[in-house]
């Protein structure tokens, strides 16, 4: 259902692999809310998946870049000034990678080089955007930045390994940035925390389905799906939200300030029944 | 070994971070050297740009051991 949220506004949106991606969803409704937008991602990226579909439905250029390198994003924020015709109201950061991940590295045995890439990856990369629209001054006033966590930041999740400090400092970067670009520029700064999500990413990690189910059982409402996470990006970036800013938005059906639920206490009983 | 399979070979060695032993003719990227998709994309990305070729996503899909790759570079390198 779209409602022109986005109307007038032009963004840039990272991030988006295939359909399952968070991002895929968001570019289809920035589209459908009258926003215009450049999508970008690593060559790596952009071969694995298929952006080139998402690029045409939504009539929008693409720019490549790898988010590790600050000259990328200085030719990402000057080129999508300049196929849009103006400053920027809206990014996206949907970034991230962990090889120790991929790698299956115990948290005990991570490999120091990949460490660094996954933080360069998944949290630098947030400044160095921020670093450069400021630099620019791409941004519009009240212009909205919104980056993807989990809620592993806060928690300790035992395959999650170093995206957990990733996706701690890409929440600290937001509210120091957000400081900052607030007091420079309006800009507000914010990262959703999204439920686990089955996106490519998402299933990369070693027991995915069952801290997926578990995550379910927990939340009152469910998992939050990736579509859902999509519209509250899109909430995010319309002026609806003008004064939410250095947050961390927690986006999970309830999981994050649930004990225990229901459907946990039944499994465990179960389980206990079984055993006897 | 031919230049083209010592320098496939290389690549492979570097990018997967594997030994040079595990690294034979029949070798599976990702049943035996552990690469997941995106280091298998990497690794076609990688090939294009030291031997100067374009592989296709249809024939990338046909890439899947040490020795296909080899061979197709032999028989497209520039």
């Amino acid at each position: 259902m779209a409602n022109n949220l986005l109307a007038g506004k032009v963004g840039i949106i990272s991030g988006a692999l295939n359909d399952q991606s968070i991002a895929w969803k968001v570019a289809q409704k920035a589209h459908a809310e009258g926003a215009r937008f450049v999508l970008t991602n690593a060559p790596l990226a952009m071969r694995m998946g298929e952006i080139n579909k998402l690029s045409e439905e939504c009539n929008a250029p693409i720019i490549p870049a790898d988010a590790t390198s600050t000259e990328e994003l200085e030719a990402l924020f000057s080129g999508a000034q300049e196929q849009l015709g103006g400053k920027i109201d809206f990014v996206l950061h949907s970034i991230g990678m962990s090889a120790n991940i991929r790698k299956k590295k115990h948290y005990g045995e991570l490999d120091y080089k990949f460490f660094n890439q996954t933080i360069d990856v998944s949290a630098l990369s947030f400044h160095k955007m921020m670093a450069v629209a400021e630099k620019q001054d791409a941004m519009n006033e009240w212009g909205s930045i919104v980056a993807l966590s989990y809620i592993a930041a806060q928690r300790a999740f035992l395959d999650y390994t170093d995206m957990t400090q990733a996706k701690a400092m890409l929440e600290s970067i937001a509210r120091s940035y957000g400081q900052r670009f607030g007091k420079l520029k309006k800009v507000r700064v914010n990262t959703i925390s999204q439920s686990p999500t089955k996106t490519t990413a998402g299933t990369g990690i070693t027991g995915f389905d069952a801290f997926y189910n578990f995550a379910d059982m927990m939340s009152p409402l469910g998992n939050a799906p990736a579509e859902a996470c999509a519209d509250y990006c899109i909430a995010m970036f319309s002026d609806l939200t003008r004064y939410v800013t250095m947050q961390n938005l927690m986006h999970d059906g309830g999981f994050s300030t649930t004990g225990i639920s229901a459907e946990v206490v039944d499994l465990l009983t179960k389980a206990a029944g079984a055993q006897e | 070994m031919s230049e083209i399979a010592e320098k496939v070979k290389a690549i492979i060695i570097d990018k997967l971070g594997v030994e040079a032993s595990e690294v034979t003719t029949e070798a599976s990227f990702t049943n035996d050297l552990g690469a997941d998709s995106l280091d298998t994309v990497e690794l076609i990305m990688e090939f294009e740009k030291e031997f100067n070729v374009s592989i296709p996503d249809d024939q990338a899909e046909n890439i899947g051991t040490v020795g296909q790759a080899i061979s197709y570079l032999e028989e497209h390198a520039k």
